[in-house]
This record gives C-alpha cells, sequence and structure tokens, in this order.
C-alpha cells in the first residue's frame, strides 16, 4: 500500500519567482495545497520609524525605496498629504508635471509587471520586450530628475526639476510607439494557447470577497467593483482628462492580465491629453516656507497607484518632522487573499496567482 | 494553434529588426546631464554652513571647519569634508541645499571597490574627483545672483 | 505698602480673567498672550514712576520684576483655566456666534453620532469632530468596549454601509495608544475615521477581522510594531519582525539593541 504524508514546502526567500525575498510555507498533499502560510518581514526597513526623526523632504528619498517599481506615486502620495496638511496651492504646470510622469511611472510599472508574469509563466521573450520598452521610459526619467530608479523628484510644493529641452516632445513620440507595441504584445502572447489554458479560471474571487479583503487596483476591479481612486476621489488633475476604467466579470487572473493592459493603454490616453493640455510655461515650485512644518492634526490621502490604493496617514504636532507617518501599502493589503486563493490549487498555479497580484515586497514589508 | 503562430510571426519579425543592446564596457555608456552620480567638492567656495550635513537623509556627510587663516577675513574654511559612500543614497538633497555649489554630482557612477575603506570618501578624492561635473543644477539654495553660471 | 501691592495684584489678575474670557469667546489665545506682553513691558517702564498709575494701566500690575513676573504666570495659569471652560461652554453650547463657519459634513457626523448613540448604547461615542484638514472628515472616536458593536453597525446599517475597510494605524502618544480605522462607502463614496483609545500598560482593542477580513494583517502589523493586542484575531503573532523579538519597535520608548542602527 502507498503511505501519503504531507510535505511542507518552503517557497523561500530566495525565488526568482516570489518578486523579491518572500516566503511562502506550503503544505502539500501530493500536488495539492492545504495550507499556505505566507512569511515576510525579510526587506522591512523601517520606513515609519526612521520618519520620525526626519523632516518631510528627507523622507521623499525613502518613500522612493518601498515601491522602488513605481516610485513616483509613493513620492506623490507624501507630498499630496503634506500640501493637503498645510493647505498649499501647487502651481499648474508643476501639476502637469507630476501627473505626466505619474502616468509614464505606470506604464513603467506595467510593463514590469508584464514581463516579470510571463516569465514565471514560463516565456522568456515577452520579458525582453517589456524591458526594452521600460528602458526608454527610465532614460526619459534619467534625462528628468538624474535617476532610473529612485527619483526623489517631487518636493512639497511642486516638483525640483522643469523638463528639459526636448523632453516633452519625446514623452509626444513615445505614445504611437507604446500603441504599437502593445498591439504587437497581444499578438504575441494573447492568443496563444498554452498561455490561456494556464491563466483562465485561476485565482477566482467574487466581489464581496474583495471588498471583504480590502483588495485595490486591478484586483478589485477583476470582480467588476467599479473603483478607481482616479475617478472616484479625484485628486491632482484626473478629473479634466477623459479615460475609461476597465472592469473584468469573472474575477480570475485573466482578468487581472487585460485590465492591467487596457489600464496601460489608457494612461498613454491620458498621456496624450495631458502633453496638449499642459501650459508652456510656468514655475514648478510653489510658494513654500523654508521649513516646512505643517500644523498640528491628521491627515490621511490615498492616491491610485498601478498596485492599488496607497494611501499616506500623518500625524503631526506642529513640528517640522511627522509624529506618526504610516503608509498604507497595496501590496500588503492585496496579498492577505493569497492563503485563501491557494487552498486546494496545484502548485504551478500557485507561481500564477501569486504574480496576478502584482506585488512588490519593499512595499509589503516597508 | 493559430495563437501560437502568431506570436512566433512576432519573434521572427522581431529577429531581424534593429538590435538595441549596447556593448557597455567597451563603449562608455553616457548619462544625460542631470544624472546623479558621486558628488565633487571644490573646497574653496565652501563657506562651512553645515547645511548639506544637515539635510542629509542619512547622515553621511560630516564636515569640520577651522577659523580663516587670512586674519583679515571673516568666516571659516573647510578643513576636513567626508562623505561615507557606503550610506550615502545620492539623492542630491546636499547639492539642492549649498548656498555656494561647493558640492554638486557628477556622472561618475562606477565606484565599486574592492575594499570598504575606499568607500570613505575624504576631501582630497571629492576635490579631484571634477570629470564629468553636472552642469544642471538646479539650485534652491543659492542666491539667484550665483545661478548665473548653472545652465 | 505691601499689601496694597498684593490687593492690586490681586484685583488685577482678576481683571485680567475677566477680560480673558471675555476675549476668548471670540479670538485666539495667541492675540491674549501677546496683549499681555506688550502690556507689561510697557509698564515695566513705568514701574520706576510709581506704583500708583499702574493701577490704572489695564492688565497684571506689580512695581517689582519678580511680583509682576508671579502675577504674570498666575494669571496665565488663571487664563488658560478661563480659556478651558469658555472652551467647555462653547462647545456644550454648539457656539452660533463661532468665526468658524459649520463644516458641511456637520449634519452627517450628528446624524451618525445619533444612530450610533440610539442603536449600541449612549456612552459609546466619546468624541466626533470634523477634521477640516483632511477635506472635512468625519472623526469618530469610540469607547473600546463598545468597539465591536460599533463597527458591526457600521458594516451592516444600511445608511452607513462602510464595507470597505481601508487603512488601520495604530498611533503611539505617549500617555496612551490609538488605533485608527479609516471606512468608506463603496456605494455613497463617504468616507469615516474611527478612532478606538486605549491605556499603555496592557493595551487591547477588539478584533475588527470577523468583521471585515483587510484588518487581519493590519492588526498583526500593528500588534507587532506597536504591541497592542487584539483578542478575537484569529492568528495573532508578529508578522515584520522575527518571530523571537522581544519589544515593540514603533513604541516611543523602544531602545534599539544596536545602537547605529
Amino acid at each position: 500500500m502507498i503511505r501519503t504524508e504531507e510535505l511542507l514546502l518552503n517557497v523561500g526567500p530566495q525565488h526568482p519567482s516570489t518578486h523579491g525575498v518572500f516566503r511562502i510555507i506550503v503544505k502539500l498533499d501530493g500536488e495539492v495545497i492545504t495550507e499556505a502560510i505566507p512569511v515576510m518581514g525579510y526587506l522591512h526597513r523601517g520606513t515609519e520609524k526612521l520618519a520620525e526623526d526626519l523632516n518631510f523632504t528627507q523622507i521623499i528619498p525613502y518613500t522612493d525605496r518601498m515601491d522602488y517599481v513605481s516610485a513616483m506615486t509613493n513620492n506623490y502620495v507624501l507630498c499630496h498629504a503634506v500640501e493637503t496638511m498645510m493647505g498649499l496651492e501647487i502651481p499648474e504646470r508643476a501639476e502637469f508635471m507630476r501627473l505626466i510622469v505619474m502616468e509614464l511611472q505606470r506604464v513603467a510599472s506595467h510593463l514590469v509587471w508584464w514581463g516579470t508574469y510571463l516569465l514565471d509563466i514560463g516565456a522568456m521573450s515577452p520579458f525582453l520586450y517589456a524591458f526594452r520598452d521600460r528602458e526608454i521610459i527610465i532614460d526619459l526619467f534619467n534625462e528628468l530628475c538624474g535617476a532610473r530608479l529612485t527619483y526623489n523628484y517631487m518636493r512639497v510644493g511642486g516638483v525640483k526639476w522643469d523638463a528639459p529641452e526636448g523632453w516633452l516632445d519625446k514623452v509626444r513620440d513615445f505614445i504611437p510607439y507604446m500603441e504599437k507595441k502593445l498591439d504587437e504584445y497581444n499578438n504575441l502572447v494573447g492568443g496563444n494557447e498554452i498561455f490561456l489554458a494556464r491563466i483562465k479560471g485561476i485565482g477566482k474571487y467574487d466581489a464581496q470577497t474583495a471588498i471583504d479583503y480590502g483588495l485595490s487596483g486591478a484586483n478589485l476591479r477583476c470582480t467588476g467593483v467599479d473603483w478607481d481612486l482616479r475617478k472616484a476621489e479625484p485628486y491632482s488633475l484626473y478629473n479634466r482628462f477623459e479615460f475609461d476604467v476597465p472592469l473584468g466579470k469573472t474575477g480570475d487572473c485573466y482578468d487581472r492580465y487585460l485590465i492591467r493592459l487596457e489600464e496601460l493603454r489608457q494612461s498613454l490616453r491620458i498621456l496624450k491629453q495631458a502633453l496638449e493640455q499642459m501650459p508652456s510655461s510656468g514655475e514648478v515650485m510653489g510658494k513654500v516656507p523654508r521649513v516646512i512644518r505643517p500644523p498640528a492634526g491628521e491627515v490621511y490621502v490615498r492616491i491610485e497607484s498601478p498596485r492599488g490604493e496607497i494611501g499616506c496617514h500623518i500625524v503631526s504636532k506642529g513640528k517640522a518632522e511627522p509624529y506618526r507617518l504610516k503608509f498604507r501599502r497595496p501590496s500588503f493589503v492585496n496579498l492577505q487573499i493569497l492563503p485563501k486563493l491557494l487552498v486546494g490549487e496545484t502548485m504551478t498555479n500557485l507561481i500564477t496567482i501569486l504574480g496576478g497580484i502584482d506585488i512588490v515586497v519593499g512595499e509589503v514589508d516597508a | 494553434m493559430k495563437g501560437l503562430l502568431k506570436g512566433l510571426g512576432v519573434t521572427f519579425k522581431a529577429m531581424t529588426a534593429k538590435k538595441i543592446t549596447t556593448s557597455y564596457p567597451d563603449v562608455p555608456f553616457v548619462m544625460p546631464d542631470r544624472f546623479r552620480g558621486i558628488q565633487h567638492f571644490e573646497p574653496d567656495k565652501c563657506i562651512v554652513c553645515n547645511q548639506c550635513a544637515r539635510i542629509c537623509p542619512t547622515e553621511c556627510i560630516t564636515l569640520t571647519g577651522k577659523a580663516n587663516p587670512d586674519p583679515e577675513k571673516k568666516g571659516k574654511v573647510i578643513d576636513t569634508y567626508d562623505i561615507n559612500f557606503e550610506i550615502c543614497i545620492l539623492c542630491d538633497l546636499c547639492t539642492e541645499v549649498c548656498p555656494t555649489e561647493a558640492i554638486v554630482m557628477t556622472n561618475n557612477f562606477e565606484l565599486a571597490s574592492y575594499s570598504r575603506d575606499d568607500l570613505f570618501k575624504d576631501r582630497e578624492w571629492l576635490d579631484s574627483n571634477n570629470h564629468n561635473v553636472r552642469k544642471d543644477n538646479n539650485n534652491i539654495g543659492a542666491p539667484a545672483a550665483a545661478k548665473g553660471g548653472a545652465k | 505698602m505691601s499689601e496694597n501691592e498684593e490687593q492690586n495684584k490681586e484685583q488685577n489678575t482678576e481683571q485680567n480673567t475677566e477680560q480673558n474670557t471675555e476675549q476668548n469667546t471670540e479670538q485666539n489665545t495667541e492675540q491674549n498672550t501677546e496683549q499681555n506682553k506688550p502690556a507689561s513691558s510697557a509698564e515695566q517702564a513705568e514701574v520706576s514712576i510709581s506704583a500708583e498709575p499702574s493701577i490704572v494701566a489695564e492688565t497684571t500690575a506689580a512695581p517689582a520684576v519678580d511680583p509682576e513676573r508671579e502675577a504674570k504666570l498666575k494669571a496665565a495659569a488663571e487664563a488658560r483655566e478661563a480659556r478651558a471652560a469658555a472652551k467647555a461652554k462653547a462647545e456644550s453650547e454648539a457656539a452660533p456666534e463661532e468665526p468658524k463657519t459649520p463644516s458641511p459634513k456637520q449634519p452627517l457626523l450628528d446624524e451618525t453620532v445619533a444612530l450610533i448613540r440610539s442603536l449600541v448604547s449612549e456612552d459609546a461615542v466619546e468624541e466626533a469632530y470634523i477634521n477640516e484638514m483632511n477635506a472635512h472628515m468625519p472623526v469618530i472616536v469610540v469607547k473600546g468596549d463598545c468597539w465591536s458593536e460599533v463597527a458591526q453597525l457600521m458594516k451592516t446599517h444600511p445608511t452607513l454601509d462602510c464595507d470597505y475597510l481601508r487603512n488601520v494605524t495604530g498611533v503611539d502618544y505617549e500617555t496612551h495608544m490609538e488605533a485608527v480605522y479609516h471606512l468608506v462607502s463603496l456605494q455613497s463614496k463617504q468616507d469615516y475615521a474611527m478612532k478606538v483609545k486605549t491605556d499603555r500598560e496592557t493595551p487591547s482593542i477588539a478584533s475588527a477581522t470577523p468583521i471585515w477580513a483587510t484588518a487581519n494583517w493590519n492588526e498583526r502589523e500593528i500588534f507587532d510594531l506597536l504591541g497592542i493586542d487584539f483578542p478575537g484575531h484569529p492568528d495573532m503573532r508578529r508578522i515584520m519582525m522575527p518571530d523571537d523579538w522581544v519589544g515593540h519597535p514603533l513604541r516611543k520608548d523602544y531602545e534599539p539593541l544596536d545602537p547605529e542602527v
């Protein structure tokens, strides 16, 4: 007779497909998962504790490093929080620069997600194509603010640099190029039967579960809930532009895949409109006191990052440093559904589901 | 089957397209002007105001000043100036607040070394690091008159 | 003469507090202290002349520097009490002549508070105010014992319908600790902030995990970094720090093992 035992497998901290140092302890019965316990904290750098000693301009480089794939949105959430507290007005050109940069960042982040997701599933060429196109965006950012990944670009009251000569034209040329590439990606992967068989029907959940677990971003919209913070609670200048919010129906990985690619296309649409409406000259930094000291009180602002709702809760006692700074990180909250989704799946689907949630471990741990 | 063939078609087209690979170590990579590399320090311009040390988020700059050896001039002169490059995050906040543009970033980023001691950059090294100095500094600390040179 | 001085002092401090209460219903406290200061400095100039004219002068009076300072301190302390009394009076009257216009969300807040008070318990809500800085978000401070029921009410009641828990933050004020729950209703787009206070020695707040599953890891993180216990949580253990870590790093009095870190 064959005796079966439960196997305890460590999808260990060092793993190419866990998108960072992230560990899942998986109890297996054959190839079927009976229980999954995520363990995190390997990348915990204590940003929230460090922030209690630094003033706000000094915290901005630290926010870059939380969700390093989408650093501009992190910069923005902190600057937006402080500006809400102090009631500052941002000059229009600065706001446009911020919006253009954030939408470019969304495109770049979704490209990273697309490339690495397909790499996890087993396809190698989409990864290189995605990174080739992301390289163009990163080079644009390099010209703009001097760094490829950790930009430290936004400041309380505006942005640091104005666009150099010819930068806006380069962005303008990038948009049709990227749209053509998106069609190419759909040809490459979208109809591929192997890919569809691996993704359709995996990791399903319904709208009530999604709302209960506090999911946000594409993870929430794949179930059909229409909640995009750019439309529901508009911030910055998003209410001036027309764009659609793609919604899914079934709540499985395939819907999330399609939604993210469609979001990429909509971001390009917003970029086109923003470049047309942008004022051709203006200040990029508003009138800010030399020492940034928000009045006592607390504030919670939230924006839509490529991964979901990123929020910043600041409690201030009127000093130049925050008394308590907390980031509501979307990857952290989105990851809670993982143990629930994995029960009853096979090991191969674990990687598919984990990639579909789109986490960045720097954000999970902060 | 059709989806697979379409995908293969894209791959074959890419085989004949122009390559974008650069042969990096043989062909040096030119960074745009605003790139934040290691700093360059000019001791003559420094007025020992300590702003850079104060704003550094990781506290990697330490400096000491001494009284000006010229008895007529007032103010301090820089004596030692160290950047602990193990913790410098190249955020360029120090260049932003320097009122005299004594510290600026360069475009040098190839700084790997075999020992940790080499990563503690002192004043002489930073002074001699004057290749590829960044021109566009956008210095909010500098008074408007001094900005004539940059950009 | 010294008796006179003391009587003068008492009279003038009384006058001072009366003026303070009058001024307080309309003005800020800063203006008060500012008015005090120039008057008393003007009086120091008069000191050398005589004590008599200072009785006629408006605010604190004393011929020498030390009693004047004492009088100032005493006046400030009494002014503070008077201010607090005036503020309490103004709040309980719902101050119709407040210079600030009442927030547009105030009626909503009052409705919500009344709902909670009627359906859960009379003393469930300790404080309720509008956070103007944050786009007028209603903030409700809930008593710790009633938190579970209030949370259940916020989620299931058809007008409130707060089905989405956005964020749970733990804050360590040095005297007490607090957890802030940010809720939003996806249908009406109305957001609330619910605060629950707890003391520092044995901090414990009823867990919201049975009601919103989002709270699961958020509360684990707060337990890990701040030490607030959440009875009713299905899996209370550390999440970020290693399992055998001693201490709660985000507390204000935390001593790191390695000071250089």
